[in-house]
């Protein structure tokens, strides 16, 4: 996965509509950057054959 | 102060319907109290005295005409300041909602007043629920009454929760619980509390963190205590789609103080690792006490609770971020740093990775319930540090510097992604004088296993019963110095 650069995350946040300053993007690029890899790490081959609990119901 | 604050809720519903107490007097005894401590302990936005009083007076009139009287006739409860309560400001810890005023109760609070309890006003909490310290920029940090010198945090979200009961400043309290709200201010603040399997009680007028990992229950200074709020709460909720129709068992006869032949399943590995020797210890002993009362015990490791951080993220975060939208954008500055930080992250979530999140939830939970297939319960510390001093972002742990806020949820959120009941009871104590909580994790729907194990391990044990040293007189020294 590339890294995010602070450009790159000013456009992403342009497009969601935040309106954020370059400090407070700063701020937020380590963040963003450390949750990415941590959802990148989540194990594809073990997830293959398993539908999302998008629709989380106990019954 | 009148030692009516110390009395269980089980014990003032039985003396209440016998005439033994009015009403009257347990409330007046609890709001004297509230206005003892709470200028220090900060448990409490709003306080509902008069209210509280009105109705303690017709409910001892109720008593006094013979009508009949609700399981928790009499009692005084706190409401996390998350709950809808009709009439009744409700901030959601927040600058956001100041001032706001619904107008009808969230279903839990509607079945409890329905059952007789006596709201005495709304708890301090993490602004909109999202932190496990349980600190409020806005209206200022609870106060965790087992630390008289120092200002340790309560744990959260549910922190006033947490230290109202614990202090005595009400009978029993409802909390929230997305990633481990009721289970870590109650290991820290020395309390019992309950997170109920998902959809077993309604989140109907409770402003939701995440709606698919959002849960609520009691939190109270027993087992028992928290076996009669929840048989009062729970049910099916037409207001909320993803409540169960299952039928709510008896949790109270559920208490018969046997767990002979139980299996309970001892959380290895993940669940040791980063955990201080006190708290490693503490659980250890309790699992000798369930062995005594004829429980057997056997080690689990759970291989795929290690991807619950990431999974957690994936769906916390844009589910809270998406409740949160449109404040965010129009009143950014209104949020404490914290939570507006938190937020924002949220916004960068793919929807792929939400999904892929989901998935990792399904794995997860498949796990567990191998695990609970072969035990009745499984257990573990709550917690793997105690409370900290307020302000406090890094701990210590047999040598290794870890950060405070991952290590609070640390044990607790794998159980929100999978949805099983967790409860958190006291299990000791440190040299220092901190709570231990024990984790007792149950079956989808079987609450009445989980608070069967917490209420036998209750009998045998004083923990529970502990009081925090708010009573005795302040030792000299600096106020707030941190440990």
């Amino acid at each position: 996965m590339e890294p995010l650069t602070l450009d790159a995350i000013r456009a992403l946040a342009r497009s969601l509509g935040l309106d954020l300053t370059d400090e407070e993007l700063a701020g937020l690029l380590p963040l963003v950057q450390t949750a990415r890899a941590m959802m990148d790490a989540l194990p594809s081959e073990a997830l293959r054959d398993l539908e999302p609990a998008s629709q989380y119901r106990i019954l | 102060m009148s030692d009516l604050v110390w009395k269980s809720a089980t014990e003032l519903a039985r003396a209440i319907a016998a005439r033994e107490i009015s009403p009257v007097e347990v409330v007046q005894a609890h709001l004297d109290r509230i206005a003892a401590l709470d200028g220090k302990l900060k448990a409490y936005l709003t306080l509902t005295a008069e209210a509280a009083l009105e109705r303690a007076k017709a409910a001892e009139a109720a008593v006094m005409s013979g009508e009949p009287l609700g399981r928790l006739h009499g009692v005084p409860v706190g409401f996390k300041d998350l709950y809808w309560t009709k009439g009744v400001t409700t901030t959601g810890g927040s600058r956001i909602l100041a001032g706001w005023v619904p107008d009808e109760d969230a279903t839990a609070v509607s079945r409890l007043a329905a059952a007789g309890a006596i709201a005495l006003g709304k708890l301090n909490m993490h602004e909109f629920a999202y932190g496990p310290e349980g600190l409020n920029p806005h209206y200022g940090n609870p106060w965790n009454p087992w630390d008289h010198n120092t200002h340790r945090i309560c744990g959260g979200s549910s922190s006033g929760s947490g230290a109202a009961v614990a202090a005595g400043l009400c009978a029993g309290a409802l909390g929230s619980d997305t990633g481990g709200s009721i289970r870590i201010p109650s290991a820290l603040c020395g309390i019992s509390g309950i997170k109920p399997t998902y959809g077993r009680v309604s989140r109907a007028g409770v402003l939701p963190l995440a709606w698919s990992l959002d849960h609520v229950g009691p939190m109270c200074r027993s087992a028992a205590d928290c076996a009669l709020m929840l048989g009062a709460m729970a049910g099916y909720d037409p207001r909320d789609p993803t409540t169960s129709v299952l039928p709510v068992p008896d949790y109270t006869g559920a208490l018969t103080g046997q767990i002979k032949g139980l299996r309970v399943g001892v959380l290895r590995s993940f669940f040791l690792e980063s955990t201080g020797m006190a708290l490693r210890q503490a659980v250890e002993e309790a699992v000798k006490v369930l062995e005594g009362l004829g429980a057997t015990a056997h080690e689990v490791n759970l291989e795929t609770v290690g991807h619950a951080p990431a999974a957690s993220h994936a769906v916390l975060a844009p589910e809270a971020f998406a409740y949160h939208e449109a404040w965010l954008k129009a009143r950014p500055g209104d949020y404490g740093e914290d939570v507006r930080q938190r937020l924002r992250v949220g916004a960068f979530v793919s929807g792929a990775e939400y999904l892929k999140g989901q998935r990792a939830r399904a794995l997860i939970r498949g796990e567990v319930d191998g695990a609970l297939a072969k035990a009745d319960v499984l257990v573990c510390a709550t917690t793997p540090i105690v409370a900290t001093a307020v302000g406090q972002a890094e701990v210590t742990v047999e040598h290794e510097k870890l950060p405070v806020r991952a290590s609070l949820i640390r044990f607790t959120r794998p159980f929100n992604l999978t949805g099983h009941p967790a409860a958190s009871i006291p299990c000791g104590f440190t040299a220092a004088g901190l709570p231990v909580g024990l984790q007792i994790i149950g079956r989808p729907f079987d609450e009445a296993t989980v608070l069967r194990v917490a209420d036998a391990y209750q009998r045998a044990t004083d923990w529970h019963a502990r009081r925090p040293p708010v009573d005795q007189p302040r030792p000299a020294g600096p106020e707030g110095a941190a440990a």
